[in-house]
């Protein structure tokens, strides 16, 4: 036996492996030969070259936000999509092999799904068990005679491959209801020939922008009502942002150019499914979806669903929308069906699997329950129902584990399933020591249906595990993805770039805009607008405070700071804070309180509410945004959580975060401003940010403005309030309420003043959708004009004389009352006319009670 | 016999309703004693969209959509019907074990398709407490018939009917704890009794005459929905059993539908967006001999 010398990079024990196959070297420890080119490039780099590839990976991850979410995560937070710099890399003769076998699976499959949801000869003949498919819940009866009239109604599929010590690969699993993992697979792929240009370019890797393109053909070509001269309207229905893979929907839909929607943008109406988009529904001929079937219709499903669209089936049924995959096919994930599968392939296709499937036990069938009961220990166990299909290993239980398992398997024998126990191949990855170790993998590849026929993805996604020791790959458990290179025998014609394409454009693209993505927009402005100004507000506290302090003077004698104190809790509308109960105290000591209103994210009003508030609604709003401004929300998010972990005494001690954050925020504004076309989805975001700009800045002058004060404190309080407005005076001294009202209130010129508000959201009102077809004004808009001309009226030198009486100045007051009363009035008639239709269309699903005799 | 029967839905909304889907389940079907003469379903505002299927259990389903605002929607539907019992119905003699048997061994395609009916469905899961109060009449070699009349008659005795305390969606461990319900209720009841034991026993939907009191005029809508249940006997078919009535049902009881449980044969259901938060539904069932 040749004794090979280790291979650089790798852990020194990398060879010494139990009973597993490894996909980097043969047993005796030799390099396989597809890996020789990789392996090559990656020793020339060295480990240090390898660690600066993987903080690369790493930056460009987190610069385009490539994230997934954790149901199980008690933050819910978002994560980091990980990914190992090293990819998985399989030779194109085996590749073959694996390809023919997953094209006869899906072939297969389809024919299994047209004849349960048709015929059901299967189970008349005694090939499947009825009570395995009628017991289980992925089989809708609904369905039955609803699929479409196509020779492969199952568009998209995705299989689970695992390799055998024998170095078979078998299917662990299929996906069939909404495959998920095609979009990170190309992310993956975008991202690691970015970071090694040369390697993949040298390494003749299959690419994988064909399957895609096959993809979007298919997807067009599905019969579907025609509509005219139009080519066919393409949606992607998503469940939304707290789903696992929300970014995947985002960016499948960016890349392939369809519309990202919710179940609630969309409604059935006459017969067809309609997109709600606020200049009026669109049709929609296809519906590419992430919800799971049974999530679909409310009317004929899950009626306690909210993510799908009532009706759906029916026109499904009808033929006049294309659903991929087909409502129904999740019964193909059933994981007890594998039993039946080699009899079925020789049944129906008179062959055997080709790739083969794993070894699986029904527990519904006397005979295989008792082969499971009686070796619990070698075999894994699953839980048919879903949502509990926690998979169990049976030589981890305990003995009165083991017995409680047999119990529940002898209660209830149709619900279980045993699958053998697979040891996983291991694949190199990058260690926490800085070398290449062995972690068990596998493999998910993606089939798209063609013209009667399947093309098959060259790669998929891989994923190890997240640490060497660990026997199986989960998410929750830390596992890490991987690019696949499938290995071309001969140079393939370049096709473009791969991921050239992805989002559709940002903010400003003329896409439809649905009633739930124009209330989106409009409270991130608000919410952007509201960060900005309460961070604002407490920057000019904060050096009020500073200035005070170095003047020797006492902080809490400051009659200025004092009110701006008090105006920080109105702005931001956090009562008691500084006006209400408690008020002496909190002013008094204004630290603890200040500290409150910059970190407390349970604190409605607070800055860090306000920012998440923020941040929710970008993250919502994944789709519109460009890359350009994700990196700047990806920033605010970083230093939100930043912010979030100081404990400080002082906010003193935030100054540098305050700064930090403000930058953020202009330089979110700023993009808006600059790089976005003045679609409709820049009129709502903008509308939102005026109307805020207005209330604060009307909230600030009623909280410093009104109140009797004296002569010598006016001069500082009006400058506080200038800075605050981002203007400046030539002479702060000079300062007189009369100058500074002009310049904050009327002035449409000054891009800091309530009249230049007021002038855009005319602007933008006129802009906007008419609801009702001869409406010359919307609500929204009337209350505008009479705002702007009320403000245009006012005589200034008489607001700003105090009453003779107390020194009040009682009619500025009621006049920026009432300017906040329209600007409010305003916002809620935007809400009534663009966005309610989305809300209050609530679902009432009611059953007849049956009075009954 | 012969029967003229109108079932009057009416749903009252509090705001407007801008567009509502609906599926209805109020076709009688026709079965060996049962032929439909005529039906006739009316909704009212005219509805946008509306189209008739079969479903999985072989019911006729009508499903229609409005688009137009509404606050009010009715739905009529108007039958005629013959009943012409063969009084040849099932006498199940077999050992009610010979019965559970023959359901699995058997395989032409009438057991196969009642074998469905033996496995729990969302309103009936098998629960331990009803497979034990099943086994007080399902004795050992006893012919199924006379063991599920006898259950039919303990569930008519141990359980009071009373309107009002359930509702659609009562669980039935709810039902068995308090000895009550309605006859919807006492259906899934001897389903779950039955198919804990593995017998074929699937929900039937419908409407049951009611007679007025001798000497008085029959009173308009004082008719009702109703619902029973029904068990296979292979060989022989499907014998009905209506628990809230003790008895069997001879030519006063009209079947609208079947399968496993009432959200399978729900008479109508829908989705509605708007509306407000409440609404009054009202439901005149008028069910009248003719000739």
């Amino acid at each position: 036996m040749a004794v090979h010398a280790p291979l650089p990079l790798l852990t020194p024990e990398y060879a010494l492996s139990g009973n597993r196959f490894d996909e980097l070297l043969t047993p005796e420890g030799a390099l396989r030969p597809q890996w020789e080119p990789i392996m090559g490039a990656l020793a020339q780099l060295g480990r240090e070259g390898l660690a600066e590839r993987a903080a690369d990976v790493g930056r460009l991850l987190r610069e385009s936000g490539v994230t997934y979410n954790v149901y199980s995560d008690p933050q819910g937070a978002e994560r980091s999509w990980p990914l190992d710099p090293v990819p998985m890399v399989l030779e194109s003769k085996e590749w073959a092999v694996i390809e023919t076998g997953l094209i006869q699976r899906a072939e297969l499959l389809n024919l299994i799904l047209k004849d349960l949801y048709g015929p059901r000869e299967l189970i008349r003949k005694g090939l499947l068990p009825l009570e395995l498919i009628y017991g289980y819940p992925g089989f809708l009866r609904p369905c039955v005679g609803s699929l479409p009239e196509v020779p492969n109604p199952l568009a998209l599929y995705a299989a689970d491959l695992v390799r055998r010590p024998d170095g078979h690969f078998v299917v662990l699993g299929d996906r069939t209801q909404a495959p998920s993992g095609a979009g990170y697979a190309l992310e993956n792929r975008v991202i690691l020939s970015r970071v090694f240009p040369s390697l993949y370019r040298d390494a003749q890797a299959h690419r994988l922008t064909r399957f895609f393109q096959t993809l979007r053909q298919s997807l067009i070509g599905l019969p579907s009502p025609a509509t005219g001269p139009d080519a066919p309207r393409v949606v992607l229905l998503s469940p939304g942002p707290l789903n696992e893979t929300w970014f995947e929907h985002v960016y499948l839909a960016g890349y392939l150019g369809y519309t990202l929607v919710q179940g609630q943008d969309l409604v059935v109406s006459e017969g067809r499914v309609w997109l709600r988009s606020l200049n009026g529904p669109e049709p929609v001929d296809v519906i590419l979806r992430r919800v799971d079937d049974s999530f679909c219709d409310p009317l004929e499903l899950r009626q306690d669903s909210r993510l799908g669209v009532a009706g759906l089936l029916e026109v499904a049924r009808q033929g006049r929308v294309a659903i991929v995959n087909p409502l129904g096919s999740g019964v193909l994930e059933c994981p007890a069906l594998s039993a039946y599968l080699p009899a079925i392939a020789r049944h129906l296709l008179g062959q055997d699997l080709i790739l083969s499937t794993v070894e699986t036990w029904w527990c519904g069938d006397p005979l295989q329950r008792e082969y499971v009961l009686s070796r619990l220990e070698q075999l894994v166990i699953r839980d048919l129902e879903p949502g509990r299909s926690a998979t169990l290993f049976g030589d981890t239980l305990s003995r009165s584990e083991r017995e409680a398992l047999k119990d529940r398997i002898h209660a209830n024998p149709r619900g279980f399933v045993a699958q053998e126990r697979l040891e996983l191949s291991t694949l190199p990855a990058l260690g926490p020591a800085g070398d290449l170790e062995p972690r068990r993998g596998w493999l998910r590849t993606y089939l798209c249906a063609r013209e009667g026929d399947y093309v098959v993805m060259p790669g998929g996604l891989s994923r190890v595990a997240g640490s060497r020791g660990a026997a199986w790959v989960s998410n929750q458990a830390g596992g890490v993805s991987k690019d696949t290179w499938v290995l071309a025998s001969e140079a393939e014609p370049s096709l473009g770039l791969v991921g050239a394409m992805p989002m559709v454009g940002g903010l400003g693209t003329p896409v439809s805009l649905s009633g739930r993505v124009a209330e989106n927009l409009f409270w991130m402005g608000r919410y952007a607008e509201r960060a900005e100004g309460t961070l604002r507000l407490i920057q000019v506290v904060l050096t009020r405070r500073r200035l005070v302090r170095e003047s020797g003077a006492i902080g809490t004698r400051d009659a200025t700071l004092r009110t701006l104190l008090r105006a920080l809790t109105h702005l931001t509308a956090t009562y008691p804070g500084f006006v209400l109960a408690g008020a002496e105290t909190a002013l008094a000591d204004p630290a603890p309180e200040l500290l409150e209103l910059i970190l407390n994210r349970e604190r409605i009003g607070s800055l860090g509410f306000t920012l998440q508030a923020l941040l929710r609604a970008g993250h919502e709003l994944r789709d519109r945004i460009s890359g350009d401004s994700w990196r700047v929300i990806s920033g605010l998010q970083e230093r939100s959580n930043a912010l979030g972990q100081w404990r400080p005494h002082d906010p003193e001690h935030l100054a540098r975060n305050l700064d930090e954050l403000i930058t953020h925020l202009l330089a979110m504004s700023g993009l808006a401003q600059e790089s976005t076309p003045r679609h409709l989805n820049w009129v709502f975001l903008d509308a939102g940010r005026r109307l805020e700009r207005g209330l604060l800045l009307t909230s600030l002058l009623r909280a410093t403005l009104v109140r009797p004060c004296a002569p010598e404190d006016e001069p500082p309080l009006l400058e506080a309030v200038l800075n605050y407005a981002e203007n400046t005076a030539a002479d702060p001294q000079a300062l007189r309420p009369e100058a500074l009202l002009d310049s904050l209130l009327v002035d449409e010129r000054n891009p800091r003043s309530l009249g230049f508000q007021l002038a855009a959201l005319e602007c933008h009102g006129a802009a906007m959708p008419r609801t009702e077809r001869d409406e010359r004004l919307t609500p929204a808009e009337r209350l505008i004009l009479e705002a702007r001309t009320e403000l245009r009226r006012l005589q200034l030198r008489e607001l700003t004389q105090p009453d003779a009486q107390g020194g009040h100045r009682q009619a500025l007051d009621q006049c920026l009352a009432r300017q906040q009363h329209l600007l409010g009035s305003a916002s809620q008639a935007l809400s009534r006319s663009y966005f309610d239709f989305t809300r209050s269309q609530h679902l009432l699903v009611s059953n007849l009670p049956v009075p009954g005799i | 016999m012969k029967y003229r029967i109108r079932h009057v839905t009416h749903y009252h909304y509090p705001g407007p309703v801008s567009l509502c889907h609906n599926e209805l389940h109020l076709a009688p079907r026709d079965t060996a004693v049962q032929s439909l003469q005529s039906l006739e379903i009316q909704v009212s505002p005219l509805p946008g969209y509306q189209a008739e299927r079969l479903d999985f259990f072989g019911n006729r389903v009508h499903c229609f959509s409005i688009r137009q605002s509404h606050r009010e929607l009715e739905i009529t539907a108007g039958s005629q019907v013959i009943l012409q019992p063969s009084g040849a119905e099932p006498r199940g003699l077999q050992a009610w074990e010979t019965v559970c048997d023959r359901l699995l061994q058997e395989n032409t395609s009438e057991t196969l398709d009642a074998r469905q009916y033996v496995l729990p469905s969302p309103q009936v899961p098998l629960l331990s407490e009803l497979h034990d109060y099943a086994a007080r009449s399902l004795l050992p070699g006893r012919p199924l018939r006379e063991a599920v009349e006898e259950l039919m008659g303990r569930i008519f005795q141990d359980f009071e009917y009373r309107p009002g305390f359930t509702s659609v969606s009562t669980e039935l461990s709810m039902v068995m704890r308090h000895r009550c319900g309605v006859c919807q209720d006492f259906a899934h009841l001897a389903l779950g009794c039955l198919r804990s034991h593995g017998l074929a026993a699937r929900y039937v939907s419908g409407y049951l005459e009611t007679l007025p009191p001798p000497g008085q005029k029959k009173l308009e809508g004082a008719d009702a929905s109703h619902a029973w249940f029904s068990v296979y006997i292979p060989g022989e078919g499907w014998l009905d059993l209506d628990p809230t009535n003790n008895l069997i049902p001879m030519d006063r009881h009209i079947t609208l539908a079947w399968g496993r449980d009432y959200t399978d044969v729900t008479p109508v259901k829908g989705v509605l967006f708007g509306g407000g938060d409440s609404h009054a539904l009202e439901v005149r069932v008028d069910v009248v001999r003719e000739g």
